[in-house]
């Protein structure tokens, strides 16, 4: 692999600096966000308007769950997903649960027995830092460019002080929190809408833009350019899938605990956690990228 | 341009203000804390709190405890949650078409569904802090925005709305990373409603009401 990166570095080699040039700007542009702790008043031109744009659009995200009357009017709630598929996606919610119970959950729970924790974590931050090319892509389309230099800070410390990822030191010693984004957010915030609710076989809820973006996303994430054995990467897939369900074990178990119809509980937390983090990037996203308003916050 | 002192008039003022806080005195001293109620922040603290406290206590640690503890957690709850106004909204247009009655007892069964589902969750508690970060009022209803910070995870955002009683601002909904816990059992109930009618909402909740105690007996 290493000898692929330099021959490439050679036959590309102005393309190759002018975009590292691009991503040193990005990832300075990542760090910045770290030294505003100084909260001084700065009058410079147009931030003033900027910040009250800021302010209103936090009002509004605040207030839009205080305006929610989602009980006096039954019809408008109604609206707010379309579920036509409803028998289709019941069974293939069946099906995954079925898949959880009988696969999934067993392979994962003998998994846990005998890799520990330390390890799963670790393998779990490897996974990760080999997405970051999607999160990359995803942040840049949507405008985030501090974001951006926080995932490529991220990947670049992760990746060699973390070594290959395995560790996550650009969390816990430089303090950059993860920023996932992915290509169905993006359409989000470019405003293409959900279309029908689906809950996919083994992938499990999704809608159509979602899906769509989960697809394309397929295509920014590294694995696709060096593996060309599809069993080899359906087996990174599922492999990386029963690691993040040993790290995480109760979710989908306590979601069906809680409930009284775990099918409609499980669409609910879908489309409304979706929506809250497409709503967050489109009022956030201009305050983020000028460094001047995060200073006068 | 200095202005000449004038010891006469610096007195004066020294007087005025000395009054001003007198009467700032007397208002506070006068003031009854049911009439002037403070922020929704002021109000949800005390109720989280108390529900750390008890967590944290060991005269209530232990599996054998466990009934002690989730009435007293319960007690706390029930000054801090308008389950009355939860259930209403939760129901949305039945909740018109039930009569008192049974708008008691379905009260009843959704406090007790949710006391099941959430202070089991609230048992695993290790530690973490609580955030207060902002707060917001409109009319009767106040959105207060909390973080929950625990090491080695990251920060959780969690927003209570509160409506405003007789008895101070409390809780009707949770709200978590944009998911709301009001709206996904309405959702649900809405389905059951739909194929089962309210009977049959009450028989699913019995029964998963029986279910909850059948495990804690276990």
């Amino acid at each position: 692999m290493l000898n692929t990166f330099s021959t490439l570095m050679k036959t590309y080699n102005r393309h190759t600096l002018l975009l590292l040039l691009v991503l040193t700007g990005l990832t300075c542009f990542g760090c910045a966000k770290q030294d505003t702790s100084t909260h001084e008043m700065q009058n410079t031109d147009g931030s003033e308007i900027n910040t009250a744009t800021v302010v209103d659009e936090r009002v509004d995200e605040m207030d839009m769950l205080l305006s929610d009357d989602f009980f006096e009017n039954d019809s408008v709630s109604d609206d707010k997903y379309y579920d036509p598929l409803e028998p289709v996606n019941r069974i293939f919610f069946e099906f995954n649960d079925k898949l959880y119970y009988w696969v999934l959950n067993p392979v994962s729970n003998a998994y846990s027995a005998v890799v520990p924790f330390d390890i799963r974590y670790s393998i779990g931050n490897f996974v990760n830092n080999l997405s970051a090319p999607i999160r990359l892509v995803n942040n840049v389309l949507q405008w985030k460019i501090k974001d951006a230099g926080i995932v490529l800070s991220r990947f670049l410390i992760n990746s060699t002080l973390g070594v290959y990822g395995f560790g996550d030191p650009a969390w816990v010693e430089f303090n950059l929190e993860p920023k996932p984004e992915d290509f169905g957010q993006t359409l989000g915030v470019w405003g293409v809408g959900e279309g029908i609710y689906l809950c996919l076989p083994i992938l499990g809820p999704s809608n159509l833009r979602d899906a769509g973006g989960f697809a394309v996303d397929a295509y920014t994430h590294p694995m696709v350019y060096f593996v060309d054995d599809i069993l080899l990467s359906a087996g990174y897939y599922s492999g990386s899938r029963v690691n993040l369900l040993s790290l995480n074990p109760d979710v989908y178990e306590e979601l069906k605990k809680y409930s009284l119809d775990p099918y409609i509980s499980m669409r609910q937390v879908y489309l409304d956690y979706r929506r809250a983090k497409i709503h967050d990037t489109r009022s956030r996203v201009r305050s983020d990228n000028e460094l001047s308003s995060e200073l006068q916050k | 341009m200095s202005c000449p002192v004038n010891f006469k008039s610096e007195k004066i003022v020294m007087k005025i203000s000395r009054f001003f806080y007198l009467v700032l005195f007397l208002f506070f001293l006068g003031g009854t804390p049911g009439i002037a109620s403070p922020g929704p922040t002021e109000d949800l603290k005390p109720t989280l709190q108390g529900m750390i406290d008890i967590l944290c206590d060991p005269a209530f640690s232990g599996n054998e405890k466990r009934d002690v503890r989730r009435e007293k957690i319960m007690d706390v709850v029930s000054r801090g949650f308008d389950f009355r106004e939860m259930s209403k909204l939760v129901l949305g247009r039945t909740w018109r078409k039930i009569d008192s009655q049974q708008r008691e007892y379905f009260e009843q069964l959704f406090t007790r569904l949710l006391e099941n589902a959430y202070i089991g969750k609230l048992e695993k508690y290790t530690g973490q802090e609580i955030i207060y970060k902002d707060e917001r009022i409109k009319g009767k209803k106040a959105a207060v925005s909390t973080v929950v910070q625990s090491v080695g995870t990251p920060p959780l955002p969690v927003t209570y709305v509160m409506t405003k009683t007789s008895s101070g601002w409390q809780v009707y909904d949770i709200n978590i990373e944009g998911v709301s816990l009001l709206r996904n059992y309405r959702e649900q109930f809405k389905s059951i409603l739909r194929k089962e009618k309210f009977d049959g909402l009450i028989k699913v909740l019995e029964d998963k009401n029986t279910y909850f105690d059948g495990e804690a007996t276990k």
